[in-house]
């Protein structure tokens, strides 16, 4: 389990996340939501161990996360960002072995078991990567380039996945290709997902439980039915919505009213 | 690359590279500006120096006192430069760092050329300074390039520029306050050369140049993940401030080492590293070490023209290394 | 706009007469190609150049401290206006103007100093300010000695320069009767196998058109590296060993100081270092292509053949 208890992060005089308390439960998706400069990617950096705070703590396992080497770090945390320069001619089964590199037996040596390459070309599956897998990664499309990511989060077989705006680069049919997925592993594995995006009706669909941040304080958090209202939205966004139902899904579904402010 | 880097496909890339590195070692010995007995030669050899096998005491001379330690110092030199270069270019995301670029090879001449006008006298404060430099040339482009994103790639190679340009000026300059025959030798071995006697300094050369290497070799899966962005090394459980000090530290040893003994040869740590990663792919477990061997060749043949074509005159080697590194380099960007 | 033809004339005739007397200010008389102020002798300098000299000589500069030397010789140094940080010798040499060394001299100090002539050592230079030098009309002579010969050429040919063509002759004749002695005393003798060791590491020495191979044969030696093509080329240890010297020259203490005082380790087994003949002699003397190269050489002779000088 990944918690953060009265979480401030201050960068010199501004404040990016205010004491804000999160749990990752594990098979949820929770769901961060927030205009730019919320923090959300602050807070999930934090969760990551990779910022330091001001104050409160963040729970690994019950354990301070900076007490844990980064290696038993990414054994049980694995972050899916957006997707970095490749410099360097990479085949997309090579990019996903990075991902056992936290289980490897020595430090900076070694080379991938059987075990290693097996459970890449399951997760290569898991995400209809298996044909490419002998690609080059500049060879593929951004969809497909993301999803690799994604598999090699999922290679690490971490328990919790933070995943920083997956979406933002994909087009329609990528975005929910990649929300399913994670949403499987949530389901048949337990992974607890944290999932920072701009689209509300995305994270309206698949997540569990959506917290809304504005100027670094959490708003509100619960079930996307409760934290979806138009008050609640306009108070984070400052614009005018229409919530409604899904007609397929029935999960809220987020409308902007442009044009009119009341 | 499509195929997978594996301890065989490593183990065999590198066996045959050592093998033309023994190769190379053996024949690049029988040439040179004076003509030995092939047979002679190489039986001598092969009984690595016990028996003269009828050389003369002079041709033996010639090869074990001159000839042999100069190819290995070559080596040496060769290996060091190209895994300097190719570690850089892992830890950098950039392509094109190397040591010169960096301005870690100037640093290192500025502190060798401190260490024989002030500390003459002592053999091993050239290359005790020579690192000395090297790492506080890294260390001032490191903090030059830390703006508010980090040291991005981009920035890195162009605060090298910043400080290799500056420290070149610095040299010209001392160089200018030299009389006129210093000048003409200093010259002569800050385009590399590899004629000086190198006494106790060659056991030194070779040593840091094997231990380096391994050592770099061993945290080449940090450098493999490196290589794709620091932050998702990060993530994947790399101490990415630790393994960016380590090699910071040791790039800083090979070139320091190198340059002490033989002064700026250039190209090596740019030209090597690339073939290398052409042929048998961007893995560093694969790389490193073969750039090591592959430099170590490299400079072995260069020296031997350097030193054979003009006989009994000599070029520096960082011509040959320039005249061959620069055509093939255009040649790789083409190509990429 | 339109203008009436007779406007337009006028502001072309006004603005074409400013252009020719800007013209006219611009053009400096002299900027004729010859050199030096009034016509006097023309000599051929050693780059092949016919240099037009003034009449009187009254002030020089030299860019090389053998040039300085060579100018006190013939008794014209009180007309030296400049000379180069190097120039030590003689002593009065170290008062003189400085303007700057030899590879890079101050172009705008030697035009301050105003000098008729600048004598320069080696071609190497001259690309770089010849022109800007003629432009000022000062004349530019290049001595590049290959011999002994040479340097007495440009001994006189400096004597001439400077109306001292007595004083000139008198010091080369004295300097040819104590060189025609030293190879006269050496002549009967074989000739020493001599390694000149110009600078230990990288490792330099005289080539087939240094005039210190000359130096040594008329000391009764052969220079191992006489064949070398080239004046000063860089030499490869292996060549040096193979060469078997049966002495070695270390020119060191003079302006070089402590440098090259040691053997290189290539030779360090050679027939010479080990009957223990290698012999340091003051690199000003072997080094500087003017009247105390005879001393060197003299120098030279007795190192090489000892029994020849025992009086």
């Amino acid at each position: 389990m990944l918690e953060a208890r009265d979480v401030t992060i201050e960068y010199g005089e501004r404040i990016a996340v205010a004491d804000v308390s999160v749990t990752l439960a594990a098979g949820q998706i929770t769901a961060i939501i927030g205009p730019n400069g919320a923090g959300k990617s602050t807070l999930l950096r934090a969760l990551n161990g990779q910022l330091r705070r001001s104050s409160g703590v963040v729970l690994l396992d019950g354990e301070p996360i900076e007490k844990l080497s980064r290696r038993t770090i990414s054994r049980r945390i694995a972050v899916v960002a957006q997707e970095a320069e490749l410099r360097f001619p990479v085949t997309v089964l090579e990019f996903v072995l990075g991902g056992r590199f936290a289980w490897a037996s020595n430090a900076g040596w070694g080379w991938e078991t059987e075990r290693d390459v097996r459970i890449a070309e399951e997760v290569l599956r898991e995400t209809e990567l298996a044909d490419l897998s002998g690609r080059l990664m500049n060879e593929l499309s951004g969809g497909e380039r993301q999803r690799a990511v994604l598999a090699r989060a999922l290679a690490t077989e971490a328990a919790h996945l933070l995943l920083d705006e997956p979406t933002a680069n994909l087009d329609l049919s990528h975005q929910a290709t990649l929300l399913s997925l994670v949403r499987g592993r949530c389901d048949k594995q337990q992974t607890a997902a944290l999932v920072v995006t701009h689209d509300i009706n995305l994270a309206a669909q698949f997540a569990d439980h959506i917290l809304l941040m504005k100027h670094g304080k959490v708003l509100d958090a619960g079930p996307p039915r409760a934290v979806l209202t138009p008050e609640m939205l306009r108070a984070v966004f400052d614009v005018t919505v229409l919530v409604d139902a899904h007609p397929v899904t029935s999960a809220p579904r987020v409308t902007p009213v442009h044009g009119r402010r009341s | 690359m499509t195929t997978r880097v594996t301890l065989r496909r490593t183990l065999i890339a590198c066996g045959t590279l050592m093998l033309a590195l023994a190769a190379a070692i053996v024949i690049m010995s029988l040439l040179g500006s004076e003509q030995l007995p092939v047979r002679a030669s190489l039986c001598a050899i092969f009984s690595a120096g016990t028996s003269p096998c009828g050389l003369s005491r002079d041709q033996y001379d010639i090869l074990f006192q001159l000839r042999l330690p100069r190819i290995l110092l070559a080596a040496a030199v060769g290996g060091s430069l190209a895994t300097a270069g190719a570690s850089y270019q892992a830890l950098l995301r950039n392509p094109l760092a190397e040591p010169y670029l960096l301005g870690v090879s100037n640093g290192a001449a500025v502190g060798t050329m401190i260490a024989l006008v002030f500390f003459g006298a002592f053999e091993w404060s050239r290359p005790v300074l020579a690192f000395a430099g090297a790492l506080i040339a890294t260390l001032a482009v490191y903090q030059l390039a830390r703006g508010r994103a980090g040291a991005t790639p981009d920035r890195l190679v162009l605060a090298g520029v910043i400080v290799t340009t500056f420290l070149s000026s610095v040299i010209v300059f001392v160089t200018t306050l030299m009389d006129a025959t210093r000048i003409r030798s200093f010259t002569f071995w800050l385009l590399g050369d590899l004629s000086g006697s190198t006494g106790t300094l060659l056991p030194l050369v070779i040593a840091i140049a094997i231990l380096g290497t391994l050592a770099l070799t061993l945290n080449a899966r940090s450098l493999n993940l490196l290589m794709l962005g620091e932050r998702d090394a990060f993530d994947l459980g790399v101490e990415v401030g630790r393994v960016r000090i380590l090699v910071f530290v040791i790039a800083s040893l090979l070139v320091g080492s190198s340059v002490a003994a033989s002064g700026s040869v250039g190209y090596v740590g740019l030209v090597v590293p690339h073939l290398v990663r052409l042929s048998l792919g961007s893995d560093n477990r694969i790389s490193i070490p073969a750039a090591a061997l592959g430099g170590a060749l490299f400079v072995i043949v260069a020296d031997t023209v350097a030193r054979t074509v003009i006989a009994p005159r000599e070029l520096p080697v960082g011509a040959i290394t320039a005249l061959i590194g620069a055509p093939l380099f255009i040649y790789l960007l083409k190509r990429v | 706009m339109s203008l009436s033809p007779l406007f337009n004339l006028r502001r072309f005739l006004i603005l074409a007469g400013a252009l020719l007397l800007a013209a006219a200010f611009a053009c400096s008389p002299a900027h004729t190609p010859t050199e030096g102020h009034a016509s006097g002798a023309q000599l051929r300098d050693d780059a092949g150049r016919d240099v037009t000299l003034p009449q009187r000589v009254d002030r020089i500069i030299t860019l090389a401290p053998n040039l300085t030397e060579i100018v006190f010789a013939v008794g014209a140094g009180d007309r030296l206006v400049g000379n180069t940080t190097y120039c030590d010798y003689p002593p009065e040499a170290k008062n003189i103007a400085k303007v700057g060394d030899t590879l890079h001299p101050s172009l705008e100090r030697i035009i301050a100093l105003k000098p008729q002539v600048v004598l320069i050592s080696t071609a190497s230079q001259l690309e770089t300010f010849t022109q800007q030098l003629q432009n000022q009309n000062i004349a530019v002579f290049v001595t590049d000695p290959h011999d002994l010969e040479g340097i007495f050429r440009s001994i006189e040919q400096v004597g001439q320069m400077m109306g001292r063509q007595q004083q000139a002759n008198t010091l080369v004749q004295q300097l040819r009767e104590r060189t025609n002695a030293v190879e006269q005393a050496v002549k009967q003798r074989p000739p020493v196998r001599v390694f000149y060791q110009a600078s230990g590491e990288p490792l330099y020495v005289p080539g087939h058109d240094s005039f210190v191979t000359d130096l040594i044969r008329r000391a009764g030696g052969t220079s191992v590296t006489a064949d070398v093509p080239g004046a000063w080329p860089k030499f490869s240890n292996e060549s040096a060993l193979a060469a078997r010297p049966d002495a070695i020259i270390l020119p060191t203490g003079g302006s070089m100081g402590s440098a090259n005082s040691t053997v290189v380790e290539a030779l360090r087994n050679s027939p010479a270092a080990l009957a223990g003949r290698v012999y340091k002699i003051n690199d000003d003397l072997l080094a500087r292509p003017g009247p105390r190269l005879v001393d060197g050489l003299e120098q030279l002779a007795r190192a090489l053949h000892p029994e020849a000088f025992k009086q």
